[in-house]
C-alpha cells in the first residue's frame, strides 16, 4: 500500500523537465482517458476511441455514451485494439530505462558533434521523414540490434558514455538488404512470401529448417549467416502473440441481466451461482452483479485473462469503496473502518496523534476538576461526569460539556482516537483518570 | 488495502498539476492521508475585475469519481452571477450528463470521465471572465451584471479587496 507514494506515480508529465518533452505526449496517448492509466486491455468503440476494457465498460454503464464524443455506444460492440496493449506493453517495459537516460546530464557536447554518424542520426531524429525509405529501414534495424544490446548491459552500467559508445561501433555483420520485392522471408525455412502469408506457412507447409531458397536473391545468400538473428528478432513479437491465444480461448463472458424482470430470489441465487456475497438489499445485490458482470467481462478481453480469485479480490476492492462495505461517507466512520484494518500502524497513529490525546486528557481532567469544585459533597455526579469527559467519542457529544465538545469539533476522529487512546496509548493512565479521582493527576 | 480507480486517478491528477500547473492555478489534497478533498487556489483572470484576487475553493471528490463529477465550492467571499452566496460553483462541466434542471446545458460541455481538476479549474477560471447569465446562481449577481456593469465591477473589486485584507 502506497497511498503516499507521490513520486511512484508514473504520469506524462515526467518527460517535461527532461530533454525528451516530446515524448510526454506519446506517453498521454498512450494512457486512458478514464483513469489516465496506461490502456489495460484496451477496447475500441465503434467511434474509434480506445478505453480501458473496464473503464469504459463502467462509463457505458453509468451513461451509455463514449465520454469522448458522447456517441451512443453499447457494451456489445467493443472491440479488442491489440495493437495498442502492444505498443503500451513495449512502452511501460523501456519506460523508466528511457527516463532515467533522459534525466541524466547529457555527455560533453565536443565529442558528440564530430561523428558524422551521430549527425545523421541526430538529422533524422529532427525531421524524420527526410530521409530515403531504404536507409530508414537500415537504421531501424540497426537501432533494434543496438537497443537489444543495451538492454541486456543494462543493470551494469547504462552511462550515456557507454551509449554513444555503441553508436560509433561499426556494424559487426553488413546489414542484411531486403529484396525489395514487397515479400518477406519466412522465420524458420527462409522462404519468401507475402507477409499475410507467413502464419499459415508456418501452420501448415513450413518445412521446419532453413531450406535453400529455390531462386534465391544473390544477396540474401551472401548474408543468409547473419539473418537469423535478426529476422527472428522481427518476428518473434507477433509469433509469441499468437502463440498466447491459441491454447487457451477466452472464458465465456456473462450476459448482462435484465434486473427490472428477475425477482430478488432469482437474483440471490444468481449471486450465489457466481460464488458471490448475498448481502444488502436489492439495490447493492444488483449493483454488485453488475459490477461482477463488468470485472468479468473485462477479463474476457483480456490477452492474459486472470484467475478467478484476482477478479474475487477485485470485487472485494469495490465492495470496500463503493458497495455494502463502502465508508458511509463521514470521515470519522471512515477512519473507523481503517483502524479496525488488520495491517493498521497502530504505533504510528499513536506517535501522530499523540498531542491530541494529550489535549483530551488535559481536558479531561479540566472538567473533572470544575465539576469537583461545582459538586464538593456530590460523589456520584463526580463519577458521572468523569465518565462523560472520557466518553466523549460517543455520537452523542451534545450531552457533554461545552469545552470538550469544542475539543471534539477540531479534532473530528473521536471515535477511533478513543479505541486506539485505549489499545495503544497508555491505559493506565486512562485508568488512573478515571480510579484516581482524589489523588493528583499522573502526568503522562 | 488496494488503491482503487478514483484513488490511483486522483493521485495521478494531482501529481500532473504539481509538475505542470497551470498558470493561476493552484491545486492539490487537502491532506494526504484523504485524496477525496481537495484544496484549490485560483487567481482572478487579469483584465477583469476579479484581477489580483486569490480565490480559494474546495473540491469534493465521490468515490466513483471520475464517472461523477466532484463538487467545488468557494470558501471566501466571491460575488458572481455563477456562484450561489454560499459559494457553490454552478458550472455546467460540473453537472453530470444525465440531469439537466436547467434544460440549456450542451452534452458536450458537462461532465464526463475524460474531464480532469485541471480542466474544471481551468474552465471556472474563464467562468470569472465571462459570466454566463443564461442559468444565473446568485440572481442579484446577474442583474447587476446584466443591467449595471459599473456597479457590478465595483462591488466585485470591492470583495476582492476585503479579501485580501485591504
Amino acid at each position: 500500500m502506497n497511498n503516499d507514494g507521490f513520486d511512484s506515480v508514473a504520469d506524462s508529465t515526467d518527460w517535461l523537465a527532461t530533454p525528451l518533452s516530446g515524448l510526454s505526449a506519446v506517453e498521454a496517448a498512450l494512457r486512458c482517458q478514464i483513469c489516465k492509466d496506461f490502456y489495460r486491455t484496451p477496447m475500441l468503440t465503434s467511434c474509434n476511441h480506445t478505453f480501458c476494457s473496464l473503464c469504459i465498460r463502467r462509463a457505458l454503464s453509468a451513461d451509455g455514451k463514449c465520454p469522448l464524443c458522447r456517441a451512443g455506444e453499447q457494451e456489445m460492440k467493443l472491440r479488442s485494439n491489440w495493437s495498442m496493449e502492444e505498443v503500451v506493453a513495449a512502452f511501460t517495459q523501456t519506460r523508466s530505462a528511457v527516463l532515467d537516460f533522459a534525466r541524466k546530464p547529457p555527455p560533453a557536447l565536443p565529442t558528440r558533434t564530430d561523428t558524422p554518424k551521430r549527425k545523421t542520426d541526430d538529422l533524422v531524429m529532427d525531421d524524420g521523414d527526410e530521409q530515403p525509405s531504404s536507409s530508414s529501414q537500415q537504421r531501424s534495424s540497426k537501432r533494434l540490434r543496438s537497443s537489444a544490446r543495451l538492454s541486456k548491459t543494462r543493470g551494469i552500467e547504462t552511462t550515456a558514455e557507454m551509449a554513444r559508445q555503441e553508436a560509433h561501433v561499426p556494424d559487426p555483420e553488413p546489414t542484411p538488404v531486403e529484396p525489395d520485392d514487397g515479400l518477406v522471408a519466412c522465420p524458420i525455412c527462409w522462404r519468401r512470401m507475402k507477409a499475410v502469408q507467413v502464419d499459415r506457412h508456418i501452420d501448415t507447409s513450413c518445412p521446419g529448417e532453413p531450406q535453400p531458397a529455390p531462386t534465391p536473391p544473390a544477396q540474401l545468400l551472401r548474408s543468409s549467416s547473419s539473418k537469423p538473428t535478426s529476422l527472428t528478432s522481427v518476428f518473434a513479437p507477433s509469433s509469441t502473440i499468437s502463440s498466447n491465444n491459441k491454447p487457451q480461448p477466452p472464458p465465456d463472458r456473462l450476459p448482462a441481466l435484465n434486473y427490472s424482470m428477475l425477482r430478488e430470489t432469482q437474483l440471490r441465487k444468481e449471486l450465489v451461482e457466481q460464488g458471490l456475497s448475498t448481502s444488502g438489499n436489492r439495490g447493492m445485490l444488483e449493483r454488485r452483479h453488475r459490477e461482477w458482470v463488468m470485472i468479468w467481462n473485462a477479463n474476457c478481453d483480456s490477452q492474459r485473462p486472470r484467475r478467478r480469485a484476482e477478479l474475487l479480490h477485485d470485487l472485494d476492492v469495490w465492495e470496500r469503496t463503493l458497495g455494502s462495505r463502502a465508508p458511509t461517507g463521514s470521515r470519522a466512520a471512515n477512519t473507523g473502518a481503517q483502524i479496525r484494518d488488520k495491517d493498521f500502524d497502530g504505533a504510528a497513529w499513536a506517535a501522530k496523534h499523540d498531542t491530541s490525546f494529550k489535549d483530551l486528557i488535559a481536558n479531561a481532567r479540566r472538567t473533572r476538576a470544575q465539576a469537583q469544585v461545582t459538586t464538593p459533597d456530590e460523589g456520584d455526579g463526580k463519577e458521572s461526569s468523569v465518565n462523560e469527559t472520557i466518553n466523549i467519542s460517543d455520537d452523542e457529544t451534545k450531552t457533554v460539556k461545552p469545552t470538550v465538545e469544542k475539543v471534539s469539533d477540531t479534532l473530528g476522529l473521536l471515535d477511533t482516537e478513543r479505541i486506539v487512546g485505549v489499545s495503544v496509548g497508555d491505559p493506565p493512565t486512562i485508568i488512573q483518570l478515571e480510579e484516581g479521582k482524589e489523588s493528583e493527576p499522573v502526568p503522562i | 488495502m488496494a488503491q482503487t480507480t478514483a484513488h490511483r486517478r486522483l493521485l495521478g491528477e494531482y501529481k500532473a498539476l504539481s509538475t505542470n500547473p497551470p498558470e493561476g492555478i493552484t491545486a492539490g489534497p487537502v491532506s494526504e492521508d484523504d485524496m477525496f478533498v481537495w484544496e484549490a487556489l485560483i487567481q482572478g483572470p487579469e483584465g477583469t475585475p476579479f484581477e489580483g484576487g486569490i480565490f480559494p475553493a474546495e473540491l469534493k471528490f465521490p468515490r466513483d469519481y471520475p464517472l461523477a463529477p466532484p463538487k467545488m465550492t468557494f470558501l471566501g467571499e466571491i460575488f458572481h452571477p455563477n456562484v450561489y452566496t454560499n459559494g457553490v460553483v454552478c458550472i455546467s462541466i460540473l453537472h453530470p450528463p444525465g440531469d439537466d434542471p436547467n434544460q440549456y446545458e450542451h452534452a458536450s460541455e458537462r461532465w464526463s470521465p475524460i474531464q480532469s481538476v485541471e480542466k474544471i479549474l481551468i474552465s471556472v477560471m474563464s467562468m470569472l471572465a465571462e459570466p454566463n447569465d443564461e442559468s444565473p446562481a446568485n440572481i442579484e449577481a446577474a442583474k447587476m451584471w446584466r443591467e449595471n456593469r459599473a456597479d457590478y465591477e465595483q462591488r466585485v473589486r470591492d470583495g476582492v479587496r476585503r479579501m485580501l485584507g485591504l
